[in-house]
């Protein structure tokens, strides 16, 4: 045991050393998830902050350091991702931007809040995340409150009266809605709410009883390869109601696994794609990943981290990477910066503020298309 | 009455797909009493291998939806038997002899290994078999229309069951296998060659649970690495309700965990539909301890 100890300590000591050896460039974690039930998110947010980080290198980096991204798995699990926070730790990252699942960052909070360290969530909407009071937590991402209540809006507008809600009991998708189904209101009824299995193939006889209960539309507040796979399997009943769903189902996967035939008409809230947002940042990001990687980014979230990422540069930039001062110059300096998914600030508890959702449809061509608000 | 008959055909067709992968449980356990965590990956690779068959015969739109399925479902039953056969000369055989908890570390370390392998090699987004290579037409049946995909698959896989269960009490090779899943010792003094016989079971579990796989692709559409976690673990259930070691049994527990699944999902709650699948097997278990046809315990598979 004591060996162990010592073994430990040495290894540490021979960490930091390496870590004081970087001194000429500035390290900045990154926790998503590389493996497990989100790998696909997680895989898109390391893509484009590799690119983010090469592109930032070539113009010099921050004040001339260079930037080092280290990228540590979550496993899409709070277990795994104690030890991936544990690691980031230890390699004396300032801040660490990270990760996708409300679940998982949670595991992950405390570690960094000890530590000291500034993290920045991507995918992490529930509302509960930012309610202890960490000093140095922040998203990119918006609350789940926020997005049930404009959901709920949608369906308002488009004057629908009958409504089924159907969420996949994960932590997201049954905060989002409850969240819903509490701001619909007077005038229309939620005839149906419950919940499926994800990760099946076969929703038949949840569509089956829905269609039983005749409601003018389904919202669907799970994630997008069920949502493509419920809108594949209406289509294959013959059964044509209109689903709505959440910024989950942002990913243009969607599409492939539904069939352009029957996404056709499919509506979700979400955060805007970098494509809809009118900023030089923006347009030129998307100029360099589509040279890099041949095509667009498939889901929001990889976006968010990349917003993350540039809060971080202006934050460094301005204060130097020390945690404190990012922190700082988080709450109290960073005001309206004009990123990727639109404005960023935050508030005093680390969320982002302003409005951010926008209603999307699905065209004829597969195509996500932003629609007038 | 109509959502009933239709509830009933959902539960159907689903479980015939689970009772194809449960006769790959069953017989291996039948076998060597070893649970092969493995099987429910080599359903997965059976639907990824589908796919990328597909795109490497270019055969869509060459050939009727049909043969183009038909032809599919072959290729990757063949190539997955194979990758069962290695599977079970290097992870299974060289731990016969040793604890029986050693093979089953090894088997979830397979499992592992292939979910992974997958990953690695296809990615971890979900790949989609193209749409409109089978035909959508539906048949009327009591005033419910029925996709004519789901009545051909259901009968795809009872027509595989009865074969093999033909296969194995019809024929000499069959005997064989029984002998050996009754006493290896035994069938070793009469002659048989246990380890070709335990091979062959190899070929022929993972064969069919390639042919689930690429019906569940070709119809579902959507397939992922980690897909073989769910479907293997409702197809080992049904190996459990129907009697773990009995081919007839897995076939009647996919067929009757589907049609659970479905009722109960439709007249109690669809959040708690495993539970309630899970529920019935727990009673089925408390009064019939060794499944629903688990009673030939002497005289498994």
């Amino acid at each position: 045991m004591k060996h162990l100890k010592i073994g430990i300590t040495a290894i540490i000591l021979m960490l930091s050393l390496t870590a004081a050896a970087f001194a000429g460039t500035v390290r900045i974690g990154l926790m998503a998830p590389i493996t497990g039930a989100f790998a696909s998110e997680g895989q898109d947010m390391r893509k484009i902050l590799e690119l983010m980080a090469e592109e930032l290198n070539k113009a010099g980096g921050i004040n001339g350091i260079q930037v080092e991204l280290v990228v540590e798995d979550d496993g899409s699990t709070p277990r795994s991702a104690a030890t991936a926070a544990s690691r980031l730790v230890a390699a004396g990252v300032p801040a660490v931007i990270g990760t996708y699942g409300s679940a998982v960052t949670q595991g992950s909070q405390d570690i960094y809040d000890e530590a000291g360290i500034v993290q920045i969530a991507t995918g992490s909407t529930a509302i509960r995340l930012t309610a202890t009071g960490k000093k140095r937590f922040f998203r990119t991402c918006p609350r789940d409150d926020e997005q049930g209540r404009v959901a709920a809006e949608t369906l308002r507008k488009q004057g629908f009266k009958k409504i089924a809600i159907l969420h996949d009991n994960s932590a997201y998708a049954k905060g989002l809605a409850d969240e819903a189904k509490q701001h619909i209101g007077k005038d229309a009824a939620v005839i149906f709410f419950d919940a499926l299995t994800p990760g099946e193939r076969d929703y038949s006889a949840i569509l089956t009883k829905i269609k039983g209960a005749a409601p003018d539309v389904i919202l669907f507040t799970g994630y997008y390869p069920e949502a493509g796979l419920l809108l594949r399997q209406m289509s294959g009943m013959k059964w044509s109601v209109p689903m709505v769903g959440g910024d989950a189902t942002n990913n243009t996967d969607l599409v492939k696994i539904a069939g352009t035939e029957a996404a056709k008409g499919y509506r979700f809230i979400s955060p805007p794609m970098p494509s809809d947002i009118d900023s030089p940042m923006a347009k030129i990001f998307l100029v360099a990943y589509t040279a890099k990687y041949g095509d667009m980014p498939n889901s929001i979230w990889s976006v968010m981290a990349a917003d993350a990422f540039n809060v971080l540069v202006a934050a460094i930039k301005a204060r130097g990477a020390d945690s404190a001062a990012i922190a700082d110059y988080l709450h109290t300096s960073l005001k309206d910066m004009y990123c990727l998914t639109g404005k960023i600030s935050f508030d005093e508890k680390g969320d982002r503020i302003g409005d951010l959702y926008r209603l999307y449809e699905v065209d004829e061509q597969g195509k996500f298309v932003l629609q007038p608000r | 009455m109509e959502e009933l008959f239709q509830q009933l055909t959902n539960g159907l067709a689903v479980g015939a797909i689970y009772a194809l992968i449960a006769l790959g449980y069953t017989m291996v356990y039948g076998m060597l009493r070893l649970i092969n965590f493995a099987h429910g990956d080599l359903f997965t690779l059976g639907a990824y291998l589908g796919l990328t068959l597909l795109a490497a015969f270019a055969l869509e739109g060459k050939m009727n939806g049909l043969a183009v399925g038909g032809a599919l479902i072959v290729m990757s039953m063949g190539l997955v038997a194979l990758v069962g056969y290695l599977l079970e000369r290097i992870a299974y055989r060289p731990l016969r002899n040793s604890n029986r908890l050693t093979a089953v570390v090894s088997a979830l370390g397979a499992s592992i290994f292939f979910s992974n392998a997958i990953m690695l090699a296809y990615g971890a987004r979900s790949q989609v078999y193209p749409g409109g290579i089978l035909p959508t037409t539906a048949i009327a049946f009591f005033g419910v229309e029925i996709p004519l995909m789901r009545i051909l698959m259901f009968i795809g896989a009872i027509a595989l069951m009865l074969a093999l269960y033909w296969f194995i009490h019809r024929t000499r090779i069959g005997s064989a296998i029984r002998a050996v899943a009754i006493d290896q010792g035994a069938a070793k003094l009469m002659g048989i060659n246990v380890n070709s016989v335990i091979s062959l079971v190899f070929l022929i579990g993972p064969g069919l649970g390639a042919a689930g796989g690429v019906m569940v692709g070709l119809y579902y559409g959507e397939i992922r690495y980690d897909m073989g976690f769910s479907f293997g673990l409702k197809a080992f259930t049904a190996a459990i309700l129907g009697g773990i070691g009995n081919i007839p049994g897995a076939m009647l527990g996919g067929l009757l965990l589907g049609v659970i699944e479905a009722l109960g999902a439709a007249y109690i709650s669809i959040a708690w539909k495993d539970a309630i699948a899970f529920t019935v097997l727990i009673l089925i278990l408390i009064f019939r301890p060794t499944g629903l046809l688990g009673e030939r315990v002497a005289d498994k598979l």
